[in-house]
């Protein structure tokens, strides 16, 4: 044992050696079992702030939610809904189309995918400017726009990995086997979350 | 030098450091102008100019240092460069100084990084304990005072006791469960230096306009919404330390979900391992709470929101819930990994198979589950809910079970076994199970509601606390250090001075921490920089026993210091431990193991002759090695 340390410090020629490979011991991949925590803390960071939703809506009791004369435009936001939702539709036809080695559909997927991606933003921030309370307005302003407003950094952060997929997909990096296409899944499986977390916010926010 | 700033590096962090204050800089500057506002705000909880520069100059550092260097490449869709191992293990000192990718060298950066933490945050300890050696005021004024003890408990909770778990567990673990590396090592490498990042903002805030945060670690609202720019930088940096751990955490346990050698299955996991796994689940599902806690705060103070402004809607006691399901399974992220680190030693020590080994393993997981229940006994008196009090009482009531079940088990342990105290580790292993009944048993008292609502906020608070964490927490990192010391460094410590620092550092402890106890159900208030000159005697033996214990902890860094320069050669194995860290040379090669290990039995199969924990790589290729039984009569060897 010594003498490996010895040799792995010195400058042996076998210097660039590497690691043994580890040992495989569950049948899950080691980056979409991270990604997987990772959603996990984040569902948990979205759940501080329904918390804090819960106690200004429920626990401190206003006497109306929304305030008097706040209309939220429920359309636009249903609308907003509609495009993220089938966001995760096109993803997932990336994600097949890859595993069929369909260089053409993943394209397509990914490109109509980060679009959709970009109108929810997009159509969001135009919201923003024109709905009429800022965040300084009370408590509802303060829940309402760090709510939608830390949903949107996830929707930005989303595109941006979805830009990567993108930028590499049209290299012609990605092919049918599972570790040659996990930048296509991670990003898929993230794109998910951020999907399902905005229908729980869209009915927390919006409809009920 | 000019290939120098091109390389990720200091120069290019330096670099990156200063154009990222300036792009914050500008940015808030711009943006102010722009809209027609003075281009400076100056209100005690505004200072854009300054808070928005803190948060990216650091993101410009790690961008120059050269942390996000292959995810760049990668996100630019270039061919990332075959793994070279440039950026893995230390060959030099000034290898310790780079972003490196090996977990033992992450490993040893946690921990001495840590451990000049707890120096500063032991300093900032000592100056409290020389005001409140006598009634009236001494040295600092109030409000300085109050900066002394957040600050305190702040960098000691979070640039110390937890990372420096993280950093003892990354240099051993990987090796427990015989993997080559962790699993994200650019990530882990990552988390690090995040936390020196964190450690300066919270120091730095001493430097900001109206002195450092001073609304105690938990920084209640409202009066951490109203309290001076100091404040903000706590904000910002505890979204630093906590990410630091959210990401730690997350790589330990895809590390052990999928990285564990062939034949390690749950139940041959060493107690270190489960230990850690369970500490990792707290971290990722709680301290997300806590970064939104400070998110709400820090809207409040720089945006304007009124989360917490009562005026406006706002719902303070929220703070209190928010904040405290993150800390009060903080305290458990602050003790678990201790638990798993005193059974290894003391069934290694006592020559004895860990007592109850899978109901050791369960207590830890009954601990996880528990801790996301208990949160409200820390605010009986903060006017919340008056139906929640007693299922909190009950819940807390039942925690105490499963930690009941670890001290009975390590009490088992020892119970007929081969005891070795030779080692200082042991004698720390085995003074803290008794130290931290102490404190147990005080938070048993605490959890009771009208015992709580009799002492909160008054130094029986404070004794528990440091019964917990003095006597728990640190004990178990002292022991934990002691113990793996030969490993990390190749060398022994010297025994005598390891005995000193024991005996001085157990001594100092009790005599400190045990009169408080006293002064507490008294009624002298904790947070406080003068008191009723009653207490004046006992405060003077606890600030005469504080400053003993400081000074012991001298001849604690002496001893590591030198030792790990001059020490003796320690050997691979000089505890004669099973697991499979202790089965490589010290230190361990750089890539952990030529070949995987193979594991054939259970961790501590100490006194059965012949059995076999694990089988390391070259030792007779496809020798058969009948797996080996978990003993049931144990024979002292
Ligand atoms: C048997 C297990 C334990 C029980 C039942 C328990 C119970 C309690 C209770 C009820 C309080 C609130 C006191 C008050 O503010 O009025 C408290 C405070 C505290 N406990 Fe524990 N505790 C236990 C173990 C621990 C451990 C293992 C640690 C850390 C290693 C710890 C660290 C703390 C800290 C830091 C506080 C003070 C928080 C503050 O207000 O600043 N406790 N404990
Ligand atoms: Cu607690």
């Amino acid at each position: 044992m010594e003498s490996a340390s010895i040799a792995a410090h010195g400058h042996v020629d076998d210097h660039h050696h590497g690691p043994p490979e580890a040992h495989q011991s569950a049948r899950i991949d080691r980056t979409i079992l991270g990604i997987l925590l990772f959603i996990l803390s984040e569902v948990m960071l979205f759940g501080a702030f329904f918390a804090a939703y819960f106690f200004l809506r429920v626990v401190a009791d206003p006497a109306s939610w929304p305030p008097e004369g706040v209309e939220l435009p429920v359309l636009i936001a249903g609308i907003n809904t509609c495009i993220l939702v089938s966001s995760s539709f096109t993803i997932h036809y990336a994600l097949e189309a890859i595993k069929h080695n369909n260089h053409r559909g993943l394209k397509l997927g990914l490109t109509t995918t980060w679009l959709l991606g970009a109108t929810f933003l997009f159509i969001q921030i135009n919201e923003y400017i024109h709905i009429g309370f800022t965040p300084r307005d009370g408590a509802f302003g303060s829940i309402f726009f760090s709510l939608t407003g830390l949903h949107g950094a996830h929707v930005f952060v989303g595109l941006l990995l979805l830009t990567f997929a993108n930028i590499r997909a049209y290299r012609g990096h990605f092919g049918p086997e599972q570790k040659d296409h996990l930048g296509v899944e991670v990003p898929g499986i993230y794109w998910h979350f951020v999907d399902i977390m905005w229908i729980i916010v869209f009915l927390a926010v919006y409809i009920i | 030098m000019a290939v120098a700033i091109r390389q990720p590096g200091w120069y290019r962090g330096a670099i990156g450091l200063v154009l990222g204050a300036a792009f914050g800089f500008c940015l808030v500057v711009g943006l102010r102008l722009l809209s027609g506002l003075d281009a400076f705000q100056t209100e005690q909880t505004g200072y854009p100019q300054v808070v928005v520069p803190l948060i990216t100059a650091p993101f410009g550092f790690l961008f120059g240092f050269g942390a996000f260097d292959y995810w760049f490449r990668w996100a630019a869709g270039k061919p990332t460069i075959p793994e070279d191992h440039s950026g893995h293990g230390a060959t030099k000192w000034q290898d310790y100084f780079k972003f490196n990718t090996d977990h033992k060298v992450i490993g040893t950066q946690y921990v001495v990084t840590t451990l000049f933490f707890f120096l500063v945050g032991g300093l900032l300890a000592l100056l409290m304990r020389a005001e409140l050696a006598q009634p009236g005021t001494q040295i600092v004024a109030a409000n300085t005072f109050n900066g002394l003890f957040s600050t305190h408990a702040v960098v000691m909770i979070f640039l110390f006791i937890i990372p420096v778990f993280a950093g003892l567990a990354n240099y051993v673990l990987p090796l427990m469960i015989g993997a080559p590396d962790m699993a994200f090592p650019r990530l882990n490498a990552l988390s690090f230096w995040l936390l020196p990042i964190a450690g300066l903002i919270f120091l730095g805030s001493f430097l900001a306009p109206g002195g450092s945060f001073d609304a105690g670690w938990t920084g209640y609202a409202p009066l951490s919404t109203g309290a001076p720019l100091g404040q903000s930088f706590f904000n910002i940096g505890v979204q630093f330390a906590g990410a630091s751990s959210i990401a730690t955490a997350l790589n330990f346990l895809v590390t052990i979900i999928t990285m564990r050698a062939p034949g390690m299955n749950l139940w041959r996991m060493p107690l270190l391992v489960w230990a850690n796994l369970s500490t990792s689940l707290l971290v990722v599902g709680a301290t997300p709470f806590v970064a939104g806690a400070q998110f709400m705060v820090f809207f409040d103070r720089i945006l304007g929101m009124n989360f917490f402004n009562f005026l406006e809607g706002g719902d303070v006691i929220s703070y209190q819930h928010i904040f405290w399901f993150y800390s009060h399974p903080a305290v458990y992220i602050m003790m678990l990994p201790g638990f798993g680190i005193i059974s290894e030693i003391i069934s290694t020590h006592a020559r004895k198979p860990v007592f109850g080994y899978r109901l050791m393993a369960l207590a830890l997981i009954g601990i996880v589950v528990l801790s996301y229940s208990v949160w409200a006994h820390h605010m009986f008196v903060a006017g919340m809910f008056s139906w929640l009090r007693v299922p909190i009482m009950i819940t807390t009531m039942l925690i105490a079970v499963p930690t009941g079940i670890k001290v009975f088990s390590w009490l088992g342990t020892l119970f007929y076994g081969k005891i070795h105290t030779y080692s200082t580790a042991m004698l720390f292993a085995l003074a803290f199970i008794i130290t931290f009944t102490v404190g147990g048993i005080s938070g048993v008292m605490l959890g009771m509601i009208p015992i709580d609502i009799h002492v909160s906020d008054t130094y029986f608070v404070v004794a528990h606390i440091h019964f917990v964490l003095f006597g728990g927490s640190v004990f178990t990192i002292f022991a934990g250090i002691y113990h793996w010391f030969p490993k990390m460094t190749g060398r022994m410590y010297d025994e005598r001075l390891g005995r000193i620092h024991f005996w001085g550092t157990l001594v100092g402890t009790w005599m400190t921490f045990i009169p408080m106890h006293w002064i507490g159900m008294d009624g002298m208030p904790r947070r406080v920089a003068d008191y009723a000159s009653q207490y004046g005697d006992w405060n003077l033996l606890i600030s005469v026993s504080a400053f003993v214990l400081g000074a012991v902890q001298l001849i604690f860094l002496y001893n590591m210091i030198v030792s790990w320069r001059f020490g003796p050669k320690a050997g691979p194995n000089p505890w004669r431990a099973n697991s499979i860290e202790w089965q490589v040379s010290s230190p361990p090669p750089v890539f952990n193991f030529d070949e995987i290990p193979r594991v054939v039995g259970g961790p501590y199969e100490y006194g059965t002759p012949g059995a076999r924990h694990a089988i390391m790589g070259g030792e007779g290729e496809g020798a058969e090695v009948p797996e080996t039984k978990p003993s049931t009569v144990t024979v002292p060897s």
